[in-house]
């Protein structure tokens, strides 16, 4: 189970303080909305632990990770764009998020393999990621996600502005992880996303 | 404990050891044209190592100034044995420094224009400064400083910087010794004629003078010896002046804190020998610090020969030369 | 699980800052201690009379004014062969252009100041053309003319390049919103120009001021007399000829305090140069242009090329009778090649030392938090330019006291120097790709756990490769045409290439000295060959990825 509690934030002194209470249970999807600058980016960051909050606590399974650095968080992004390195090619982006110095071995290799043809990539590993498709692109970047197997997995508007065939795609290996268990925290304003992925609705 | 200091008694003691059988060692500080491949640096060694039974080191450093400088920051700690390449120019800092041994030799058979007294150091070349000329481009050049300095504007000349370059400073301590208290009136009168006033003798040369920005370069009166005797041309010939020419001698000295004296001493006689001066002539376009007879390349015989030679004690310049170069900034600044 | 892998090797964050800060420290230590052993060993000066004399006064002025005018020249200079060079991207023979306009920072003065003379000089070709085209013009190299022109010779190069850089990194959304509006004149500057060049241009400012204002033997062989007089030869003066300590101390103090308060405005605003901002080239988009545009470009790129190239086909002119003697036997070689091995053993770990410093400099910075800690790697950016060598070279000489009996101590401690003083260059073109990586890159790579080697490796390398061979050339040439510092600290027995030279110009052997210059000038010129010629990470990667593209087109 996943509890943010009465986590504060503000981005500076002088600026609105955002507080978060949420629990989210294992295995569930918790779709946040709320327009624009309603802080749902802002909570993805801080559990993910790219932001520091001013107080309060986030556990999950009873333990505090929020002391905890980026890395060290049982926590994997996705977000709208942004998600690869763009010198490295597409197996090297996938690869650095199994082992984070490329070093793989064949099972994982063959994993990430495996992954792009299930994803409909296959072959695509030695491209750069600016010869894909925004579409491509987000494939990609949730295969990552997904092969990193983490037990939350944060969607920042992973969805918005891509076609509805790669959507359906992404919808399918999202429905799948969750069946897997995975913990998930969707900030989305697209309504059909919502209904489709989230198990609970929360307005900021 | 012991075992602690034995690492420690051990690496001080290896080169020891290892110095054990070696020969001594002389070490000795100059700068570069004289130990270049072709100065007279490496000859020097070969002979010296013949019969000393030592092996002499060189350390090039760029300039007597740069000599100086280096046996201050080491003080009493440098490994010096000697330093050859200073001049009359840098003996009064160097006297100063208090690191220089007197040679006690007696120095009897020099063949210098002026006579030489000095304690602790060894002359072991000399030359006057003059100008050299392009006899191509200036077939009738000015017979004396006087001339030099009422000719027309259109007359351009080379000089160097006397803050910076030894024989800069020589310019002006010859103009200093023609002229006295007139000195900066005549440096005004020359001041239309002079093209540059360059950092180091090489940059004017090489990049003004052999370029042919200016037919007349303050230089030395031996400049042309080079030029006939290896370039094979009459070109370029230093101009004679009436009121004589001011005078440089190159001098080594012992360093106080040398551990090998004798040795040091051994070398500053064989300074004053021929297998040490016949290399000098040529090699470091120079007058050789003793009369080397039917040894001297026949070159020299047409150099012009000055009606004077000025020359001022260094403990003298010393006192004065800031009140001169100051004297030739406003001169040259008004 | 990611989780469960070991910590990346050097992934603690004191990795990122200590080294910078140890080197950062160093460095001031060892200005500390040649100032310091200056002052103490001071003569009797006075120093208020010292400062309030005119002579100091008119030497200040003069040093800023003609570096004022530098800036000034040089960057004006600069502009338009950026926008030149911006505007024709696939001319051939562009990267020749390119590796010209690196060159001339590199060359050992005496060869660059001998090639201009021959040139502008009284004798010069140029004088030569003016002569016969415009009788009784007036032009003279020597004295403030002479000085600017080497200035623009040395400066306006490194200007251009690094502005075109600016130029090109203008973001391809805003260029195709330029190009839809039409924008043109006045507007196409403010809105996309503009931008891009302002926040390298006071930085850049700072550096050419820097450079012109410690200029030295330019100033003394082309300005004609002791009228053109700069600080650094006062010091220079004070300390090898006059052996008044406390008066090179005070005025190399004067220096720092002018270049580093300079240097300080520059810093604290946060407008440092970024000398490669490593964004991706944004695809052309085609401008409005008009025609005089074009052909104005044209001829301000074509005129600036024979500016930089005369001086060095007149090198080349001059040095080859040497390089190709017609009867002898070729002797020279016998001197030039060893003396080029020994340059290279020197000049390749400097080179490599001040790549490897910059990196760590930059990670520090990067890494340093609070006002005073944050101090210390900027200053390593800098100390080098404004601290004479002299002074820097007295203080590590006290620092290590070295035994030059032995010359791999000695040539160790050159490479060291050499490699300190190349550090502001290497910096300047390593900085912008350093911070290039964006901060979704970075939370990115902080999620996946991409840290210590394991970041340098697969984030900073592939993006560093090309600005690292180009700093590691800077870096390369400018410690092999260094004569300062190996004069200063003597080179045992045998020479290296610039020692090489000044021990021939010693000599009255000006052809064999030309021919050095030359070859010098050619070993330049394949350091930079051989080092651009690395290529970009993506395209040493299979499938067709060369071509550069920013964005996918249906994104």
């Amino acid at each position: 189970m996943l509890e943010i509690n009465q986590l504060c934030f503000r981005y500076a002194p002088n600026e609105t303080q955002w507080r978060f209470n949420i629990t989210v249970p294992k295995g569930q999807c918790l779709a946040i909305q709320g327009p624009s600058g309603s802080g749902k980016s802002t909570l993805l960051s801080l559990i993910a632990g790219f932001l520091s909050p001013d107080e309060g606590q986030i556990f999950w399974d009873q333990h505090p990770i929020h002391t905890l650095y980026p890395w060290q968080r049982p926590v994997t992004s996705v977000f709208q764009e942004h998600n690869l390195f763009e010198h490295l090619d597409v197996f090297s982006n996938i690869g650095l998020g199994i082992h984070p110095g490329l070093k793989l071995t064949p099972s994982q290799r063959k994993a990430i393999d495996s992954g792009l043809e299930r994803t409909g990539l296959a072959g695509f590993g030695a491209r750069m990621p600016g010869e894909l498709s925004g579409g491509q692109r987000q494939r990609v970047a949730l295969l990552r996600a997904l092969l990193r197997q983490q037990p939350i997995l944060l969607l920042d508007e992973p969805m918005t502005g891509l076609d509805p065939e790669t959507r359906a795609i992404l919808y399918d290996m999202v429905l799948e992880e969750k069946q897997r268990g995975v913990t998930m925290l969707l900030a989305s304003h697209d309504n059909e996303e919502r209904r489709t992925l989230a198990d609970i609705q929360w307005n900021l | 404990m012991f075992f602690r200091l034995l690492p420690v008694a051990v690496m001080t003691a290896l080169p020891l050891l290892a110095g054990a059988d070696t020969q001594p060692e002389l070490n000795v500080y100059t700068h570069p044209s004289f130990a270049a491949e072709w100065g007279p640096g490496p000859a020097v060694k070969e002979a010296f190592e013949a019969h000393c039974e030592c092996t002499l080191n060189y350390t090039v450093l760029d300039s007597g100034g740069a000599i100086l400088q280096r046996l201050r920051l080491e003080g009493e700690s440098t490994p010096a044995d000697v330093v050859l390449g200073l001049d009359t120019g840098t003996m009064a800092s160097a006297r100063q420094i208090g690191l220089l041994d007197h040679h006690e030799r007696k120095l009897d058979d020099l063949a210098l224009p002026i006579k030489w007294k000095d304690d602790t150091f060894v002359p072991y070349d000399w030359g006057y400064f003059a100008f050299v000329y392009d006899t191509e481009r200036l077939p009738e050049p000015p017979r004396s400083l006087e001339a030099l300095i009422a000719a027309p504007d259109d007359l351009k000349i080379i000089l160097q910087d006397p803050r910076t370059s030894t024989p800069g400073l020589g310019f002006l301590l010859w103009m200093h010794s023609v002229y006295g208290e007139q000195a900066p009136d005549k440096w005004q009168q020359l001041s239309g004629k002079i093209l540059a006033t360059t950092q180091s003798w090489s940059d004017g040369y090489f990049s003004l003078f052999m370029n042919g920005e200016a037919p007349m370069i303050l230089s030395y009166s031996t400049s042309p010896a080079y030029h006939m005797a290896v370039d094979k041309t009459d070109r370029y010939q230093a101009a004679r002046f009436e009121e004589g020419h001011y005078l440089q001698v190159e001098v080594a000295a012992l360093v106080k804190t040398s551990d090998n004296k004798p040795l040091a001493r051994s070398f500053l006689d064989f300074m004053l020998t021929r297998d040490f001066q016949r290399h000098i002539p040529l090699k470091n376009v120079m007058y050789p610090a003793i009369d080397l007879g039917s040894e001297m390349p026949e070159v020299f015989d047409r150099l012009i020969e000055p009606s004077q030679a000025l020359y001022l004690d260094p403990a003298d310049v010393s006192g004065i030369r800031r009140r001169l170069v100051n004297d030739w900034l406003d001169a040259l600044t008004r | 699980m990611a989780n469960e892998v070991q910590a990346p090797p050097f992934s603690h964050p004191r990795w990122q800052l200590w080294p910078g800060l140890v080197i950062g420290s160093g460095l001031l230590l060892l200005a500390g201690l040649g100032l310091g052993s200056l002052l103490q060993a001071s003569g009797a000066s006075d120093a208020g009379r010292l400062l309030a004399g005119s002579y100091f006064q008119n030497v200040i002025r003069f040093t800023l004014w003609q570096a004022f005018l530098s800036v000034i020249l040089s960057l004006g200079i600069a502009l338009p062969v950026a926008f030149a060079l911006n505007r024709f991207r696939a001319f051939p023979g562009r990267a020749l252009v390119l590796r010209l306009l690196e060159l001339s920072l590199v060359l050992p003065t005496i060869v660059a100041v001998s090639g201009l003379i021959a040139v502008f000089g009284r004798q010069g070709w140029f004088t030569a053309l003016l002569d016969a085209g415009l009788p009784g013009h007036g032009w003279n190299l020597y004295g403030l003319n002479g000085i600017l022109l080497a200035h623009v010779f040395f400066n306006a190069p490194l200007a251009a390049r690094i502005l075109l850089q600016a130029l090109e990194t203008v973001p391809a959304p805003r260029l195709r919103v330029a190009s839809q509006l039409g924008l043109h004149g006045w507007w196409l500057w403010r809105a996309v120009h503009w931008p891009a060049l302002k926040p390298v241009l006071p930085g850049l400012a700072a550096l050419v001021f820097t450079l012109c204002f410690t200029s030295f033997a330019i100033i003394m062989t082309l300005g004609g007399g002791p009228r053109t007089t700069t600080l650094e030869v006062a010091i220079y003066q004070a300390l090898r000829f006059e052996f008044d300590f406390t008066q090179a101390a005070l005025f190399a103090l004067c220096q720092l305090a002018i270049c580093g308060s300079l240097w300080f405005l520059v810093f604290r605003k946060r407008l440092d140069t970024a000398f490669m901002p490593n964004r991706q080239l944004s695809q052309p988009a085609s401008l409005v242009r008009g025609k005089w545009f074009g052909v104005a470009c044209g001829l301000v790129l074509a005129a600036f090329i024979v500016f930089l190239m005369t001086p060095l086909v007149a090198i080349a002119v001059r040095g080859l009778p040497a390089l190709i003697p017609m009867n002898e036997p070729i002797a020279l070689y016998h001197q030039l090649l060893p003396a080029t091995a020994r340059s290279l053993l020197i000049a390749v770990p400097a080179g490599v030392g001040a790549v490897a410093v910059a990196l760590l400099t930059l990670a520090a910075a990067n890494r340093a938090s609070g006002r005073w800690l944050a101090v210390i790697p900027a200053m390593t950016g800098y100390l080098p330019l404004i601290v004479p060598p002299l002074v820097l070279g007295t203080g590590l000489f006290i620092f290590l006291k070295p035994q030059l009996g032995n010359p791999m101590q000695g040539w160790s401690l050159v490479a060291l120097i050499n490699g300190l003083m190349a550090v502001p260059f290497t910096l300047q073109v390593l900085r912008g790709p350093v911070s290039s990586l964006d901060s979704a890159s970075k939370n990115q790579a902080d999620q996946l756990g991409v840290l210590g080697w394991y970041r340098w490796r697969w984030l900073y390398w592939p993006i560093l490769r090309r600005p690292i061979a180009l700093a590691l050339a800077y870096g390369i040439a400018l410690s092999l045409g260094d004569f300062g510092v190996i004069a200063l600290f003597g080179s045992p027995g045998q020479p290296t290439l610039p020692v090489l030279l000044y021990q021939q110009l010693g000599s009255y052997r000006m052809t064999e000295a030309a021919g050095t210059g030359l070859w010098l000038l050619l070993v330049l010129i394949s350091i930079f060959a051989s080092l651009s010629g690395v290529s970009s990470p993506s395209s040493g990667k299979g499938s067709g990825a060369i071509k550069p593209v920013p964005e996918p087109d249906h994104a």
